[in-house]
């Protein structure tokens, strides 16, 4: 067993290895602590920039100049109903802003949340975007409208119903579109041929990722010819000189984001804070920060002038035309989707 | 010549109670153990005096390595006592005990190197540096392992691992030593050599050893006196020259060495061996007359002559044609067959005859003589013994 | 194929086979992580790295990794010494249920430890009004380490204890050491390269634990985000470059521990 140069060497490297991880074994502390005070806040996926860049900053700026305390914002972005299964889980969320309504009343429920946040400004929406279509520079498929991606050959990236608050919105937005095109409101229309344009569009979907971040993400590196999103994330995309084009199909749905708070999360002492911020997001300041990332305003239409990138929907809809999501999550996203499309 | 042998067993006598008037250093008293529904050990009691090294002799499974784990304290027994410097152990865990052991194995601990080793028993009692290195110091000293004190193990070879065994037992004193077949995995060169070297070094160093062998040629070599056991319990006790000469069963006389046994009926004062008489007189307590007995004598007690010539101390058996005749180098060993009714097969063996002296060839006809004997009752029992 | 004499073609044709087929399937992803991160330039890579949630997240997947890995291999010197010195009814029972985190799925492993210790959880609930919350902290980072590593480290130690020769305990007890001390004077030294790499293991694969993670921690970035967390949410907001630099930093620390392990292994398994 002579110990060669080789292996003493390891050794004592191995050794300092050990000695530094022990070192660094203290938990960490989480970085830019100084915080006074903390709010925790989970946001549907693409809600991540505007929160980050604007609302967050803008809101403890003012906060810090009123009451001289920092506030913290501790975030956590997912699909809107993967942070609602967590949040039920017992994540420690103050504040929440969701993709669908649904989400929110699944909190209501639970008793997560016992306020009513239609009592907030826009009954509770914080702000909106229309569903739109992204494909290739060129658009080498020639995908005009939602129908078109029923074509074979047409290979489409949908976020997964399950997880994604957006897919949800999307399915909405190609059932409603088609009813639309057939002739008048939904009712009068032909369920059977938008049944079946859903049933064709979806059997070109090739990868169904857990958020619209995801799908988003996912395309970007090259897979599929299409995908549908919230407008503001294409514009993004747009930003970024991705080799995209942005398809605004002539009837669509817009997304509403509802934000509440968990009351069960908030202790008394942040209940000031808590509901401060709430009122923010409804603020010229906010509303003016959330256009500028592409959102719609739910507050100010003449906001929304200010972005020049935004689209103009011909023949838009919104949750309203189903009868509410009281009305579409079981006949439209349970009935005609689940049960009738993804049925092989 | 009666005489002379008397004067022989009364020294052995007398140096048997001299150590009888010392309380011995150990002894167990009536051990018995089982495993499950087998009896693997039953009523063992020995003692081994101040400075003696008692071997335990018998084949695998006679039950000596449970003897020696139970002593060590690896092992409870199921009953009995064992009794180390006056005191009872039979309680206490092996680490309280004061035994050294050294395993088959040596058990060595393969991380520390030989000086490591044989102080690892005062490191524990937590004694000083400086007498754990003086302590060391010496044992590799009387080891004769100084060049290679800061080896490992597997760097030593099997002779080597067993002196640091052994040295490290040393180091804090024991009651006694245990040995567990210590020349098992050793060539037969290496085993000679270190039987004659750990004699020397346990005489010097005055610890009573208790050894385990199923070796009967190491067994007499080593031990003072020598235990014999078969399935669990003893057979006899006795120095090696009597257990060698004087066996007290068949199984003692076989296992020590090849053995002749020849039977005979019991007369009053002989034995009566088909034609010829053995005069011997036995103790009438222990023998009728009539009883059936059996004569053991050595290939190394047999005397061939061809004339029929005997001289005294030579009590003549019977005549033999030689069957077959083997050199084995420093003697021959000759098989006979005894014209008698029995037509016995014996062996015999006669130091390499000088050129010249007379030659045996397989065909021959001699006249078979004994000069030494036992004489056992046809159920083994212990006899007193008288030639 | 003919027997050319003093020439054995199975030998470069196997080793080439080999290497073909480790190609897409090693290779060729371990090479894109590194290719794709470096891309954008050093100086990209250089910024991804030292953002302060990325410094935070590979600080926090080393701490978490260092405490479950101390508790697994201490609990696993622990088992080895009792199941395989003593025999009792339900032994076997015990150590197949010792190995199963292996088998479930760390997803489903995240799920139990929630449903359990959340605070709506079946323990979790009598736990919280005492202001008690396990679940979406550090701590339970480290709970669901344990428990995903659970049998890496006693895997490795316990079959060293079984052909451990009993003579070595035997002798030391006879020449008058406590248990203790014999554990700690020659057990203890003879495992020392089981423990070494059962230790490595266990820490690597903590480092890399995702599935069971992602729903313990609430991933909270800059609080409760590990490493493969950070690189999940970085893929996920389109900031490849960010994702891939961490993800090379992982890879190489893994690829750091695994040839110590290899190159020490002589040190590591003497005798």
């Amino acid at each position: 067993m002579r110990k060669t140069t080789c292996t003493r060497l390891l050794f004592r490297a191995f050794v300092c290895a050990v000695l530094t991880l022990l070192a660094t074994s203290c938990l960490p502390k989480p970085p830019a602590e100084g915080g006074d005070i903390t709010v925790t806040l989970y946001g549907f996926s693409i809600m991540k920039e505007s929160l980050e860049k604007a609302i967050f900053p803008g809101f403890s700026s003012k906060w810090k100049e009123q009451h001289g305390q920092e506030v913290r914002f501790q975030s956590s972005f997912a699909g809107s109903e993967t942070i609602t299964n967590q949040i039920l889980r017992g994540a420690p969320a103050e504040i929440a802003i969701l993709s669908i309504e649904r989400d929110a009343q699944r909190l209501k429920e639970s008793g997560f949340v016992t306020s009513d946040w239609h009592s907030y400004p826009a009954k509770g929406i914080v702000n909106r975007t229309p569903f739109v279509i992204i494909v290739r520079r060129g658009n080498p498929k020639g995908i005009h409208d939602f129908s078109d991606l029923a074509a074979p050959g047409v290979k489409l990236i949908h976020p997964d119903p399950i997880s994604s608050g957006g897919a949800q919105w999307s399915i909405l937005a190609i059932y409603g579109s088609e009813l639309r095109k057939s002739g008048g409101e939904p009712g009068e229309a032909d369920t059977v041929r938008a049944m079946q344009t859903l049933k064709a569009i979806w059997k070109n979907v090739i990868s169904t990722p857990g958020s619209a971040r995801e799908a988003r993400t996912t395309f970007e590196l090259g897979n599929g010819d299409a995908l549908i999103t919230y407008e503001l994330d294409a514009l993004l995309m747009k930003e970024a000189n991705a080799a995209i084009e942005i398809v605004t199909p002539k009837a669509t749905i817009f997304s509403e984001h509802p934000a509440v708070v968990i009351d069960k999360n908030v202790g008394g002492n942040k209940r000031q804070l808590v509901d401060a911020f709430m009122q923010y997001l409804w603020s010229d300041e906010a509303q003016q920060a959330f256009v500028k990332f592409h959102f719609y305003s739910t507050t100010n239409d003449a906001f929304n002038q200010a972005n020049t990138q935004l689209a103009h929907i011909e023949t838009p809809f919104t949750i309203e035309a189903f009868g509410g999501w009281d009305k579409a999550y079981p006949e439209v996203i349970e009935k005609v989707f689940r049960d009738q499309v993804q049925r092989k | 010549m009666v005489k002379a042998s008397e004067q022989l067993i009364h020294d052995s006598e007398t140096s048997q109670t001299n150590a009888d008037s010392r309380p011995p250093a150990a002894s167990v008293v009536g051990l018995s153990k089982r495993f499950g529904k087998t009896s693997v050990l039953e009523n063992i009691s020995f003692d081994v005096a101040e400075g003696e090294v008692l071997v335990l002799l018998g084949a695998s499974g006679s039950g000596k390595t449970t003897i020696l784990r139970i002593i060590a304290g690896l092992e409870q027994p199921l009953k009995g006592k064992v009794i180390l410097q006056g005191k009872d152990v039979t309680d206490l865990p092996a680490r309280e005990r004061g035994v050294g052991v050294i395993f088959q194995s040596y058990a060595l601990f393969p991380k520390m190197n030989v000086e490591k080793n044989i102080g690892y028993g005062l490191r524990i009692r937590k004694r000083r540096r400086k007498e754990i290195r003086e302590t060391v110091d010496e044992l590799v000293k009387l080891v004769q392992l100084e060049e290679h004190r800061k080896k490992y193990p597997s760097q030593l070879s099997g002779g080597q691992q067993q002196r640091v065994a052994i040295a490290r037992t040393l180091a804090y004193n024991p009651e006694v030593l245990l040995f567990d077949e210590p020349f098992g995995a050793l060539d037969t060169g290496t085993r000679s050599r270190l039987r004659r070297d750990i004699r020397a070094l346990l005489k010097k160093v005055k610890v009573p050893s208790i050894f385990i062998t199923h070796d009967q040629e190491e067994a007499l070599e080593l031990g003072d006196r020598v235990a014999v056991l078969n399935k669990g319990h003893i057979e006899q006790i006795g120095t090696p020259y009597e257990i060698y000469s004087h066996p007290a069963t068949e199984y003692v006389a076989s296992f020590l060495g090849a053995a002749n046994i020849l039977e005979g009926v019991v007369r009053r004062d002989f034995v009566e061996l088909g034609a010829a008489h053995i005069p011997i007189t036995l103790d009438e307590g222990k023998f009728e007359q009539g009883a059936r007995v059996k004569i053991v004598f050595r290939p190394e007690d047999v005397v061939l002559s061809r004339r029929d010539l005997l001289l005294p101390g030579q009590t003549r058996i019977s005549p033999a044609v030689i069957e077959e005749v083997i050199f084995v180098g420093a003697y021959e060993r000759i098989r006979l067959r005894l014209e008698r009714n029995g037509g016995e097969s014996i062996m015999a063996t006669r130091l390499k005859p000088d050129p010249s002296g007379t030659r045996l060839h397989a065909g021959d006809r001699v006249v078979v003589a004994i000069t030494s004997f036992t004489v056992l009752a046809s159920q083994m029992n212990p006899d007193d013994t008288k030639n | 194929m003919r027997h050319v004499r003093g020439f054995d073609v199975v030998r470069p044709l196997s080793i080439g086979m080999l290497v073909f087929m480790m190609l897409p399937l090693v290779f060729l992803p371990l090479a894109s992580i590194f290719i794709f991160g470096t891309s954008n330039g050093l100086d990209k890579f250089w910024g991804a790295l030292t953002q302060p949630e990325a410094i935070f997240a590979l600080k926090l997947s080393m701490a978490t990794s260092f405490w479950a890995t101390l508790f697994n291999v201490i609990f696993g010197l622990f088992a080895s010494y009792v199941l395989s010195r003593y025999n009792f009814w339900g032994r076997n029972a015990l150590i197949v249920t010792i190995s199963l985190p292996t088998a479930i799925p760390t997803a489903v492993a995240g799920f139990a430890l929630l449903l359990l210790w959340g605070p709506y959880g079946t323990l979790g609930r009598l736990l919280a009004p005492h202001g008690v919350q396990l679940m979406f902290t550090a701590g339970a980072i480290i709970l669901a380490n344990i428990f995903v590593t659970f049998p890496l480290a006693f895997g490795v130690i316990k079959p060293v204890f079984d052909t451990m020769s009993r003579s070595l305990e035997e002798a030391s007890a006879t020449i008058g050491a406590t248990r203790w001390q014999t554990f700690w004077h020659v057990t203890l030294p003879s495992l020392r390269g089981a423990i070494v790499s059962g230790a490595l293991l266990t820490f690597a694969r903590a480092v890399g634990e995702f599935g069971s993670t992602i729903l313990v921690s609430g991933n909270l970035a800059g609080k409760t985000q590990t490493a493969p967390l950070y690189i999940f949410a970085k893929f996920n907001e389109g900031q490849i470059e960010a994702a891939n630099a961490i993800a090379i930093v992982l890879a190489l620390f893994s690829f750091l521990i695994f040839s110590v392990l290899f190159f020490a292994r002589d040190w590591l398994d003497v005798d």
